[in-house]
């Protein structure tokens, strides 16, 4: 018999099943939400479909500890330079460091608390749908493939797997015609910068010849005196790695692709607004980093820092500066979220530095996606209960007087805003003042400048938190009496006059986010050893 | 003429081109690509939704048909069974049942269109320029070998085994997301 | 060849005169054999209709294709005021032109007995060269089948758009939806043929189900038997459907869309449409005899060299030429939801299922996967787990159709009895909201 199958013998892969286990657990608990409340319909009963998100969260992040250890157990461990202990999956397409470990824990401390809060929302909005929970596994599953790929091919399924779950939950507010205008426009913008995305890897590809970023890397290594690399074509490797840029600029919502931002975050869902601030970032970010600072952080990491350097800094005044004439809550923290993008963006320049400040930049990249994780999942837990039935009562107005009403809410959303302002005792503090010290280690006189910007952006940024905070202490005098007075439509002054319901889960995640960002501030050193773990993987 | 063609199934070795096949196959690729061009300006310029889409067909079978020179095979097989057999089948059909006018269209125009088409000249420019600087001089190389279906399905299921597994999440993804969002509330 | 899919091996004159040969051959044979079908459909129906069926024109009433031909040929070409005249004009042609191709992948002829590789050799005058019975033998052969047999459905599309009319755009509304949906099905079965060949060429297809000894002839070879019957099944239901014939014929029924995507054609265009239609049915009963049925091989009974394996192609193929009539005439035309139900929830399962099943049985083969010491066994534990996947696999679809349909009902059931009042509250709820929405 004459097959083609039997005369070239397949050397199929080694599987390392055990350092795969976040992204399986997380894959597979979708997958298995999705078919057993399709098939029983016991399954469909209330907080089933949340409990089980959570289970799957949490066993994903149980694993984590075991695989660091199993990582710094390792007698030869599969490193570059660095030294640091890291596994090459599945033919050099996934890379398991202590890197990849930081951003999975990351994203399934997301996956936990957005899944607790969604559960009261999809309640309050009569909504008991599976898909939801489905669709957050997904999305989760794809950050953390985008953050351990190693292979260009596979940080853009990642990044696909993650968006295309999250176009669709943007729009899952199927009452609501907003809902779906977000999410049509975040899937039609994210299209096409995907789209683009791609381009730059094709021209990445075509330089270098290579999709794994240790190919990239090392195809690169070779610039001599003249700024031109004999192996590399520079001006091809340049514009995709600025496509690339463009590409991870838009998911992170940098300038000047952060104008779907507001609208896309005022339409969503708010609980998957706080998925979307918190685990879409942590992973754009996570694969972000490995990309540029292992593939593209040899010979023209001068080159696209400076790129990063103007986003960064035109990310910061955009975003401070538009969150003031905001009237809609989503809308400010949207701008917020910008701002805070940009932030991070600062850190990013600084770990595109030399060794030993880049491992500062790193590392202050790091700790702040963790203290933003948490500060947003909770603002936008707050924001999800304010909103009502409905998710519509969005504006400024509607927080006056929420610390007479919900004293404990109107507390914890107080440490939490203050957290994002960045004052002291909050981890908001220690977040921003790490990335900045880190963007002024760098000693040039841009470098300087862009840390002055920051340092404006937060003082600016202060005062649209402070707007928030000021009008929750407010006394409730004008409302609700004069809006009953002035509406005709019954239904509406009826929604208004409504007390809030707080759904005890829901409180539950906000009051954990404000103890998180406190104790973070007090104590910033705590698990600093991994956070230094994870930074110093990057190097390879 | 056959018994060679049954031998080169099996052989992957790279079978020399002759100037003269040379030849044939670069005025081949010169026809595709111009009919190409302009199926793609057509595309953007004409006012009918049906027409743009049957113009897309043709860019998109110009894409096989750059396959086909290129030894690419399968990828020429997928593309026209994908894209133009059911992608593109879709997308008439989407057009069909929501407004399947015949003529011209007005409201395909759009206003600031001409900031979309600064962006696209643009974005030729800077990738045009330095894919040109980067191969410009570049020739095909005489020893082309032809990428086989088996050596292709060998690669899918060693070597992009992950990236396979990733892309069956990422359908899975959009396959509930489709039907949710479809679905009547 | 070989090399560049284009040239290699220096392609000379005399390889180009062959092909254009052979094509031309393939299409007066397909043109003929697609007449016969006519009339060979014609009057097999009207015998199954205890008809006589036409008997005037020729002998049996062979020349009653031609004769329609002639007088289609005659009538006026109408375009519609109303048609978009381009698409309206290209649409015949696209439908024919798939329709060819297809063919040209067909063996037809061609001695496979005896360790004959269905190759022949012209005579030393016309230069010694080898050549296969078929058009092109190209490396990605069932891929292109494929790939053709997915534009096919372009004609009937752009026919019913082009017509500027509501029936023939609601056939071709249907026709894509069909096509869709069955072509799923068509390469899962099709996928099934690819595992146990090995091979994508349709000439190493045939070779495959050719055994040694016998004359060339085991049909234990071939592959209706080593894929196991079901991808065959499935292959001929799915394939009924692609071809729009009876009774998948939602496209052009009649008693509910004058005449389908053709209502708006006369003349030389319907008369395309109708050959193509034709053409179709006989090449995809080549493609079900190449792939599941050895193909042209056989044993040389009479002494005829290639022109034998002409001999078994042709009845091969009036086996399923004639299933394609009976159906026809005996089978009613399904309704759209069991269209649609049989495709998606029995069909595409099913080949998945078989596809699972016949992926271990080629491991277990190879000796990859083992789970006691002897391959027999192992073939049995393969078989009943491959079983017990599938029964399990029907299991939980049954039970996500019941699920969701007593949920719908639920649903239903209580929309009747609140009407509307929780949808007046999420409205409210909508109104503040855009009535707070910032900028």
């Amino acid at each position: 018999m004459m097959s083609l199958f039997a005369q070239v013998p397949v050397s199929t892969p080694e599987i390392q099943w055990f350092y795969l286990a976040p992204i399986l657990i997380l894959a597979l608990g979708g997958v298995l939400l999705i078919t057993l409340t399709s098939v029983a319909p016991v399954m469909r009963g209330r907080h089933i479909s949340a409990l089980f998100t959570v289970a799957t969260g949490v066993l994903a992040l149980a694993f984590l500890p075991f695989i660091a250890a199993r990582l710094d157990g390792l007698v030869d461990p599969v490193a570059g330079q660095g030294g640091r202990p890291a596994v090459d999956l599945v033919s050099s397409a996934l890379v398991v460091d202590h890197f990849t470990l930081w951003v999975s824990g990351l994203i399934s401390v997301a996956v936990i608390l957005v899944a607790v809060m969604l559960d009261g929302y999809l309640e309050r909005e009569g909504f008991e749908s599976p898909e939801w929970y489905a669709l957050l596994l997904i999305s989760a599953s794809g950050g953390v493939i985008l953050a351990s790929a190693e292979d260009l091919i596979v940080t853009f399924l990642g990044l696909e797997i993650l968006s295309i779950a999250v176009y669709v939950l943007a729009a899952l507010h199927l009452r609501r015609s907003e809902s779906q205008e977000a999410g049509f426009k975040y899937f039609i913008l994210g299209a096409l910068s995907s789209a683009i995305f791609l381009y730059g890897i094709a021209m990445v590809y075509g330089a270098t010849g290579s999709t794994t970023l240790t190919g990239v890397a090392g195809s690169m290594t070779g610039r001599n005196a003249a700024g031109l690399s004999p192996a590399v074509d520079s001006s091809l490797v340049m514009v995709g790695i600025a496509l690339m840029l463009i590409g991870f600029g838009f998911k992170v919502s940098a300038f000047p692709l952060h104008i779907w931002t507001p609208d896309v975050y005022q339409g969503s869902p708010t609980p998957i607004v706080g998925f979307m601030t918190s685990a879409v970032k942590v992973a754009a970010f996570g694969g972000m980093m490995r990309v540029f600072l292992v593939g593209f952080g040899g010979t023209f990491a001068s080159d696209w820092r400076v790129l990063v350097l103007f986003m960064a800094g035109f990310t910061i005044l955009f975003g401070s500066f538009l969150a003031i004439v905001q009237t809609n809550i989503k809308r400010t923290m949207a701008f917020s979220s910008i701002a805070h993008a940009g932030f991070m963006l600062v850190g990013l320049y600084a770990a595109a530095s030399p060794v030993a400040i880049g491992d500062t930049g790193k590392r202050a990249v790091l700790f702040y996606l963790l203290a933003y994780t948490f500060m947003s999942i909770g603002t936008f837990a707050v924001i999800s209960i304010v909103g009502k039935k409905g998710d519509g009562n969005h504006s400024i107005e509607a927080y006056r007087g929420l610390a007479k009403r919900e004293p404990l809410l109107a507390m914890a959303f107080t440490v939490l805003l203050f957290g994002q302002v960045g004052a002291p005792f909050t981890a908001g503090f220690f977040a921003k003042f790490r990335v900045i010290a880190a963007a002024a280690q760098v000693e040039r006189t841009e470098a300087y400048i862009l840390a002055g910007v920051a340092m404006l952006g937060a003082a600016v940024g202060a005062y649209l938190y402070l707007r928030v905070v000021v009008a929750m202490f407010l006394d409730v005098q004008e409302s609700p009496s004069t809006e009953m007075a002035d509406s005709a439509d019954e239904t509406l002054a009826l929604v208004e006059v409504r007390a809030l319901e707080v759904p005890p889960a829901t409180l539950a995640v906000v009051l954990l986010a404000a103890v998180v960002t406190l104790v973070l501030g007090i104590f910033p050193d705590i698990g600093s050893g991994a956070l230094a773990e994870a930074a110093l993987a990057l190097v390879r | 003429m056959m018994s060679s063609a049954l031998l080169a199934i099996q052989s992957t070795n790279p079978i020399a081109l002759t100037p003269n096949e040379l030849w044939v196959i670069n005025t081949f690729f010169y026809v595709i690509a111009a009919v190409g061009i302009v199926a793609a300006l057509k595309m953007v310029t004409t006012k009918n939704v049906v027409h743009a889409a049957l113009y897309l067909l043709v860019v998109l079978t110009v894409v096989a048909a750059t396959y086909i020179v290129l030894g690419a095979e399968f990828a020429a097989a997928t593309q026209v069974m994908v894209y133009i057999g059911a992608v593109m089948v879709l997308l008439l059909f989407g057009v069909m049942l929501t407004r399947a006018k015949i003529g011209d269209d007005g409201d395909l125009d759009y206003d600031s269109k001409w900031i979309g088409g600064l962006s696209a000249v643009s974005m030729f420019a800077v990738m045009g320029y330095s894919l040109w600087e980067a191969f410009g001089t570049d020739e095909l190389p005489a020893d082309m070998a032809v990428q086989r279906t088996g050596q292709v399905a060998n690669s899918i299921f060693s070597q992009y085994i992950v990236p396979f597994e990733a892309l069956s999440m990422l359908l899975l993804a959009a396959l509930i997301g489709a039907v949710v969002v479809a679905r009547r509330d | 060849m070989g090399g560049h899919p284009f040239l290699a091996d220096g392609v000379d004159f005399g390889d180009v005169i062959l092909a254009v040969v052979l094509a031309l051959v393939a299409l007066v044979l397909t043109l003929v054999m697609t007449m016969l079908m006519v009339w060979f459909e014609r009057k097999v129906v009207g015998r199954l209709q205890n008809r006589i069926g036409p008997n005037v024109a020729g002998p049996f009433g062979l020349l009653q294709t031609m004769a329609d031909g002639m007088k289609l040929l005659f009538k006026e070409d109408l375009i519609p005021a109303k048609a978009d005249k381009v698409l309206f004009v290209l649409a015949p042609f696209l439908a024919v032109v798939p329709a060819f191709l297809t063919f040209t992948v067909v063996p037809i002829a061609g001695d496979f007995s005896n360790g004959g590789s269905g190759s022949s050799t012209l005579p030393g005058f016309l230069g010694s060269r080898e050549f296969l019975w078929q058009v092109a033998d190209v490396p990605i052969g069932i891929l292109f089948f494929l790939a053709m047999s997915s534009l096919a459905v372009y004609g009937i599309v752009l026919a019913g758009y082009g017509s500027g009319s509501k029936y023939p755009l609601i056939s071709s509304v249907r026709a894509t939806a069909q096509a869709i949906s069955y072509e799923a099905a068509l390469g899962l079965s099709l996928a099934a043929v690819f595992l146990v060949s090995g091979a994508l060429s349709t000439n190493q297809i045939v070779l495959n189900q050719v055994a040694e000894g016998y004359g060339g002839f085991n049909f234990t070879r071939w592959n209706v038997v080593t894929t196991g019957l079901i991808p065959f099944i499935v292959f001929l239901i799915a394939a009924t459907a692609e071809l729009n014939r009876p009774p998948f014929d939602l496209v052009e029924a009649e008693q509910e869309l004058v005449g389908g995507f053709h209502t708006e054609y006369s003349s030389f265009r319907f008369a395309l449409f109708f050959l193509a239609e034709f053409m179709n049915t006989v090449t995809m009963g080549g493609i079900i005899v190449t792939l599941f049925f050895g193909g042209p091989s056989g044993p040389q009974l009479l002494p005829l060299g290639a022109f034998m394996g002409f001999i078994w192609f042709f009845l091969k193929l009036m086996v399923f030429l004639f299933i394609f009539v009976w159906f026809r005439a005996t089978l009613p035309r399904v309704r759209y939801d069991q269209l649609m139900d049989l495709g998606w929830k029995v069909l595409i399962p099913i080949s998945l299922a078989w596809l699972l099943m016949l992926g271990g049985l080629q491991l277990v083969r190879s000796g990859d996967l083992s789970f006691v010491d002897s391959t027999s066994a192992d073939l049995v534990i393969v078989i009943a787990l491959g079983l017990a996947i599938g029964l399990l696999g029907y299991a939980m679809l049954n039970a996500a159709i019941r699920t969701s349909r007593s949920e719908r009902l639920a649903e239903e059931g209580l929309k009747l009895i609140a009407p509307k009042s929780q949808d007046s509250e999420s409205l409210a709820g909508h109104q503040t909201g855009t009535t707070q929405g910032g900028h």
